[in-house]
């Protein structure tokens, strides 16, 4: 097993994908692999109707130098599709990420369900490990340095 | 000819409330849309029972519909952040469905004429076992599921604004199902590139021309007419249904194509000359959100395949797009070669 060359770490703008990313830069940076932050657009955000938190990179790159990583060293990319399809397709060439970051809980989140979990349905899916940042906890205290 | 309307469903039940745009009353929009053709009794009505789990496993898995169950039974909530499910979805997307299967029988029963599904959700975002896009199940694929299981060559057109990606995947590799699609790209879902061609047992059965934003009537019809037919004529269909969405008109709210109500009478008109004999053809709403264009599009529809003029919005023609049909049937063309040249075996249509 290899370490992990090409990281994607999905980013909604809600709390718990903002401990995901703070948790993937860090890690990103520990391993010298290729950090992107993903934002898919779905249906409503496309149209301007989304009631969920809106993603600006601005705010994801702020989470990134919060966590002591150089922002230019991350790339924001913006994916048509819903959370869970557009991080599968950045698994497969040419794009090719070999580790998937996100947050256990996403905005679409509903307890105790397999569906509306993004976390486990790509966890369900997915070809390559999938890390499930805990939502609750305190991840500055606990992220790789 | 006689039309046949398999439904309405979804009339009050799976309401996400006035915010969001897959709301009930689309299908009253799309009602009157119906009536405005003044065919009053003339019309047929079949009973429309939900669609059973032995159906609906065809093209989705059991865990997956378990789940959907449970999921509604608990209440529902947001599936991602686009679709919901609220406690009485399953029951509605089993209707929906159902009212699928029930146009297939009537149309067998009558022997001619043209069968239209106005039901919600909608279904042809819904994978085997991932609901996105607003829909639950995939109504139009557990049609043609029930067509093929008994031999049956099937052609899907989808003319919606969005890609089928369900519909796609379900039948990616079936040698009896061919899919067209015609879509705004780049948009949601983000599929339907048009080398994306099928495949081992299915290469060149599926047909994606994705269009630019502003592209209008002229474009689409082309991409149906030039691209598609060739695969359609050769593929000889016994059936075709219509993932038929209203999005693409130039109101809708949610994408940027520029149709006119008289576009979808004229893709109607096209769609119909691929049937093998009359009483074959079958329309499944999908999106479409704006109220008004909604249902000036549903009666212009309707009204060209059974010869009623409605008088339209003219169809429209100049926007982008001619130059995209161009480099789509030559990515097509590439994909399917190197599958071909990679694997001597595969099979399919060129």
């Amino acid at each position: 097993m290899s370490a992990p060359q090409s990281i994607i770490v999905g980013f909604d703008g809600s709390e718990d994908s903002k401990a995901a990313l703070r948790w993937a830069a860090r890690l990103s940076g520990a391993m010298g692999a290729r950090l992107r932050i993903v934002h898919a657009v779905g249906l409503l955000e496309h149209a301007g109707l989304s009631d969920h938190a809106v993603a600006r990179r601005e705010t994801a790159l702020q989470v990134v130098t919060d966590a002591g990583v150089r922002s230019a060293d991350v790339e924001w990319t913006v994916v048509d599709g819903d959370p869970c399809s557009a991080l599968l397709r950045m698994t497969i060439a040419p794009e090719s990420a070999d580790l998937i970051v996100v947050g256990s809980r996403g905005s679409d989140a509903h307890a105790g369900s397999l569906l509306g979990s993004t976390s486990l349905e790509l966890a369900r899916h997915a070809a390559v490990p999938v890390l499930i940042v805990p939502a609750e906890r305190q991840i500055g205290d606990t992220a790789p340095v | 000819m006689t039309l046949i309307v398999s439904g309405p469903t979804g009339t009050v039940e799976h309401d996400g409330g006035v915010f969001h745009p897959e709301q009930p009353a689309r299908i009253f929009s799309v009602m009157d849309g119906v009536r405005a053709l003044e065919l009053d009794d003339e019309i047929v009505y079949p009973p429309t029972p939900k669609a059973e789990l032995s159906d609906l496993s065809r093209v989705h898995s059991v865990s997956y519909l378990r789940e959907l169950e449970a999921f509604c039974e608990q209440g529902g909530g947001d599936l991602d952040p686009d679709t919901y499910a609220r406690a009485d979805s399953w029951t509605a997307a089993r209707r929906a469905a159902g009212a699928g299967l029930a146009a297939v029988a009537a149309l067998e029963e009558h022997g001619d004429g043209v069968a239209f599904v106005p039901v919600r959700p909608p279904g042809h975002h819904a994978e085997r076992d991932r609901a996105m896009g607003f829909c639950l199940l995939n109504n139009v694929a557990v049609a043609a599921a029930s067509l093929t299981a008994r031999g049956e060559r099937v052609l899907i057109v989808d003319w919606d604004v969005h890609h089928g990606n369900g519909t796609q995947s379900i039948f990616w590799d079936d040698p009896n199902v061919l899919y067209v699609s015609t879509h705004q790209f780049p948009l949601f879902p983000g599929t339907g590139k048009a080398s994306e061609v099928g495949g081992p047992k299915a290469v060149g059965l599926t047909v994606n021309v994705p269009l630019p934003a502003g592209a209008t009537g002229d474009v689409v019809r082309s991409a149906i007419d030039r691209v598609a037919r060739p695969t359609i004529e050769q593929f000889a269909p016994d059936w075709v249904l219509v993932s038929c969405g209203f999005d693409a008109h130039q109101a809708d709210p949610l994408s940027e194509l520029a149709l006119s109500s008289g576009d979808f009478a004229e893709l109607a008109r096209i769609v119909n000359g691929f049937t093998s004999r009359s009483g074959r053809l079958a329309l499944f709403l999908e999106g479409g959100y704006n109220q008004v264009a909604l249902q000036e599009s549903v009666t212009a529809t309707l009204g060209a395949l059974l010869g009623i003029d409605t008088h339209p919005v003219a169809p429209t023609y100049g926007g982008p797009g001619m130059q995209e049909l161009r480099a789509a049937e030559s990515d097509r063309e590439r994909a399917i070669d190197q599958l071909h040249t990679l694997n001597p075996n595969v099979e399919g249509s060129r």
